[in-house]
């Protein structure tokens, strides 16, 4: 039998017994014994709550009177520990019913009572399980003003990680400014290092996407409330200066007015970047809020990669031992400095990090691979890098599509939003990423059952068909199949008829060998491609159905003729619903119909243009000369002018798409 | 702070008034220094920051008495911080953990480094006393589910367990972590928490005040020669070698 390592501590199972003594010493001494066994010890925390200690322990807290203050002092710390850092740890504490005896105990006359239940009460508003506390209920915010006007500065932050943990909604944020928790918070800024700590979180919980909110806040204390927040930008406490950037970056998210200032956009950026070398916690959130805050933003973008942001970020992807949320924010952040600018992905290419990046795909992390995918996705927007093939690689492709079989759904889908980019490239190396086995990886997930994962992998198809050499093409539809083809057409999700239709349309794009391939087994595609044309109520589903049949309509004379069938197999035709539609796109991508099936030169092309005149097609044409869409205008002239028979040959080919990025 | 402003605003008189480097005569110099006036409350109140910082507990509640300065945290305090420090300077860091624990169980909860880094002196002090048994056990049972939680620790830890490889230990590449001044570095790290978890600077302001007049004497060497401080003990202003 294994001899505990120190003749003090008792086994687990003995200590737990020992709880049930009679004897109040022996409680205090072996719930003391128990708190200092699990502070900072995860291991020991699972252990004991395995055992059931959480529900013995709350059962003593809860039966021991006002009098007998170290039984409550030491219960209430050891059920705050185990509420601390272990997701099982809230729960079993919650479970347990803890909640009303520890807020019992900030009433307390004994202070060092009152500090161990307002710090574990903290604890468990710290963690993402605890319920959230109801602002509007009775007596509630009463209560909430209470602990936030406390003397106690442990009662004061528990007041103020209530409202960080709860309050949410605009009509949270809203209740509780009424109430006069805002002036309060900003009372709190100027107490203690802590209160100031919680204050700024809280703060920034209640102005996040409020106006409102924010502009009562920035009138507080006469106008003075935003200078205090700036003030703390050049405290000394690493934390304090980004909890207080946070919270600007907040503001100036909702109400870019208040943070209109060039300066202040530039010290932020600065500070944040002089952070990122900061040990720990903030070290580890600074990313974040610089990813934050430079979101959407080409102009801070901009002004960051000025002061070297992506130098310095970069930098850290040499360090083995980074801290896996410190790294994940840091993907994060190069993502967003990437994902507009030009130089900023030349830069990074240029820095050999593309590498380091690449790594990063196979991290023992979901979230980091997710991260780097998404970073990945940013720098290969470039098309200066796409033309120039420097993405279709081995080196990049085999992690990526390594991971369109990740067990978690969001990398899966991330890769697949990357490779949307990757494939699109133009120097004929779309082979690399089907000899990787991508392409058999895609049509796989087309077959998902989750339509999040059939989107983006239809997408990726679309782009890899984008200009792809024929046999490559061949390649391609052989591994989709004409059947699995037509039930993406017909999926229930519109985004994907959509996907699947451009993919239709990029694989008719090139000659009639191309065009065949959609008359297979029975022309089961063009068949879908007709019935989505006559039946969907998207208009971008349309848009692409015309086009392929447009696109169709350039082939031989079978074909015009199954592109006949398909648009005016009712009546009134499908197609003469087009050139009234008030859409202007599918108003001039039903003429560039026209334009091709009147296409004169072909043996049938007299016919097809007296069916169209017959279906009312040509007078309605007729009355489109003046249309206000330029584009449409223009084709109407050719179309009437080919009404007229003269010599010609082939249709005019109407130009492949993809659509690099899902803006 | 107000005091250096003045300070070294007439540093910056000297400064204006030469061309080359200037001699300062030991009379002008105390004339110049004699204008700066500096309030008694604030010496007041740098000493007692000092003695509350340092943890002279029972020197901050005289001085207290005496001088009417009062603490900006609450005296009792300082006396459980104290005890924390010796207990690990002493070696019995167990002792130090529990009373840590009791004196704010988040500061151990939401610092694994610092946890980790007092884990690992127990395990030091264990082999320093040669219970190489309890040592291992101590290092596999504690330390090594943190070592699996944290890449950094692990090498830590690793560093450690080498201790029990050597046979002359003091001869030995990782002998440092059984000098004192590990136990020291330990007990600062605790201190610094503690004073942190409390909304105290874990510095006091009395060293940088020393080391700001250091370097704006080495700001004015440049400039001009003075009457010297080189003795910060005594601060004997030291005639200028001409």
């Amino acid at each position: 039998m294994p001899t505990s390592a120190s003749t003090s501590t008792n086994r687990p199972e003995v200590l737990i017994s020992l709880l049930r003594s009679e004897s109040k010493e022996v409680k205090v001494k072996s719930l003391r014994e128990l708190k200092n066994q699990i502070i900072g010890n995860r291991t020991k925390k699972l252990s004991y709550i395995k055992l059931g200690a959480v529900p013995k322990i709350l059962e003593i807290l809860s039966s021991s009177d006002d009098s007998e203050s170290s039984i409550l002092i030491q219960s209430a710390a050891t059920i705050g520990s185990f509420a601390c850092g272990v997701d099982v740890g809230v729960k079993a504490v919650l479970d347990s019913g803890a909640f009303p005896h520890l807020i019992r105990l900030l009433s307390h006359l004994d202070d060092k009572v009152v500090d161990a239940g307002a710090r574990s009460l903290k604890m468990i508003y710290q963690s993402k399980l605890a319920p959230k506390y109801d602002f509007h209920k009775d007596g509630n915010m009463a209560f909430l003003l209470s602990l936030l006007n406390s003397e106690n500065e442990n009662v004061t932050e528990l007041g103020a990680s209530i409202i960080t943990h709860s309050c949410e909604t605009s009509a949270e944020q809203k209740v509780l400014c009424e109430a006069g928790a805002l002036s309060r918070l900003l009372i709190l800024l100027k107490g203690s290092l802590n209160q100031r700590e919680a204050s700024l979180d809280s703060l920034a919980a209640m102005t996040e996407s409020n106006s409102e909110v924010i502009s009562k806040f920035v009138g507080l204390d006469s106008g003075r409330a935003l200078n205090s927040l700036t003030e703390l930008l050049k405290d000394r406490y690493p934390r304090t200066r980004l909890l207080a950037s946070v919270c600007l970056i907040v503001i100036g998210h909702t109400s870019p007015n208040y943070l209109q200032d060039i300066g202040i956009k530039t010290k932020l950026i600065m500070i944040l970047i002089e952070l990122l070398e900061e040990p720990g916690r903030v070290g580890d959130e600074v990313p974040f809020a610089l990813a934050n805050l430079i979101a959407d933003k080409e102009d801070l973008q901009q002004l960051a990669f000025e002061i070297n942001a992506l130098d310095k970020l970069c930098s850290f992807l040499h360090n083995d031992t980074i801290h896996t949320k410190r790294l994940k924010g840091i993907l994060l952040a190069i993502a967003e400095l990437c994902s507009r600018l030009e130089n900023c992905r030349a830069r990074f290419m240029s820095m050999q990090a593309l590498n380091l990046v690449t790594n990063a795909l196979t991290h023992d992390c979901a979230e980091v691979r997710s991260a780097a995918c998404i970073c990945m996705r940013s720098v290969t927007r470039s098309v200066k890098n796409l033309s120039a093939g420097h993405f279709l690689d081995d080196m990049i492709v085999t992690p990526l599509v390594q991971l369109l079989h990740d067990q978690c759904t969001l990398v899966q889908v991330t890769a697949l939003k990357t490779i949307c980019n990757i494939v699109v490239d133009v120097t004929n190396r779309k082979s690399v990423f089907i000899q990787c086995g991508g392409l058999k990886e895609l049509v796989l997930l087309s077959k998902s059952m989750d339509s999040t994962l059939r989107l983006n992998s239809v997408w990726a198809l679309r782009n890899l068909m984008f200009l792809a050499e024929s046999n490559n093409k061949e390649r391609i539809v052989s591994e989709i199949t004409a059947s699995t083809l037509t039930s993406l057409v017909c999926d229930p999700e519109p985004s994907i008829q959509e996907q699947a239709l451009a993919l239709v349309r990029n694989l008719v794009d090139g000659g009639i060998s191309s065009i065949e391939h959609v008359f297979v087994e029975g022309g089961i595609i063009i068949n879908a491609v007709g019935r989505q044309v006559r039946n969907a109520s998207k208009s971008e589903v349309c848009i692409q159905g015309i086009y392929i049949l447009g696109n169709i309509a350039t082939g031989s004379e079978s074909h015009k003729e199954a592109v006949m069938h398909q648009l005016l197999q009712e009546a009134p035709s499908v197609l003469l619903k087009f050139l009234k539609c008030s859409d202007a796109r599918l108003r001039v991508a039903a003429i560039w119909c026209v334009v091709n099936l009147t296409y004169p030169g072909g043996p049938g092309s007299s016919v097809r243009v007296a069916r169209l005149r017959d279906s009312g097609i040509i007078s309605q044409i007729k009355s489109m000369v003046n249309d206000s869409c330029l584009d449409a205008k223009f084709r109407v002239r050719t179309a009437l002018e080919q009404c007229k028979p003269v010599l010609g040959c082939l249709g005019v080919k109407l130009s492949a798409t993809n659509e690099q990025d899902h803006f | 702070m107000s005091m250096f402003r003045v300070f070294i605003s007439h540093l910056t008189d000297i400064e204006t008034m030469t061309t080359s480097k200037k001699v300062i005569t030991r009379e002008e110099w105390e004339k110049k220094l004699n204008d700066v006036k500096i309030r008694k409350e604030d010496m007041n109140k740098l000493v007692m920051n000092f003695l509350v910082t340092e943890g002279y507990v029972e020197a901050a509640e005289r001085f207290k008495m005496e001088s009417g300065t009062e603490p900006d945290i609450d005296l009792a305090t300082i006396t459980d911080r104290m005890a924390v420090k010796k207990a690990v300077q002493c070696g019995n860091v167990e002792d130090a953990i529990e009373k840590v624990n009791d004196l704010n169980p988040e500061i151990l909860d939401t610092n694994p480094q610092l946890f980790f880094h007092l884990q690992q002196q127990r395990l030091i002090e264990l082999i320093r006393n040669g219970k190489v048994e309890e040592a291992l056990e101590f290092a596999q049972e504690e330390l090594a589910p943190r070592g699996e939680e944290n890449q950094s620790f692990l090498e830590e830890l690793e560093r450690t367990v080498a201790l029990l490889a050597f046979e002359d230990v003091s001869n030995c590449p990782v002998g440092e972590l059984l000098d004192i001044s590990q136990r020291l570095k330990t007990a600062s790290e605790v201190n610094a928490a503690i004073l942190t978890s409390q909304s105290h600077e874990k510095d006091p302001k009395l060293p940088s005040l020393l080391k700001m007049l250091i370097w704006a004497q080495n700001q004015l060497d440049e400039k001009a020669a003075y009457p010297r401080i080189n003795d910060l003990s005594t601060a004997i202003l030291e005639d200028p070698a001409v």
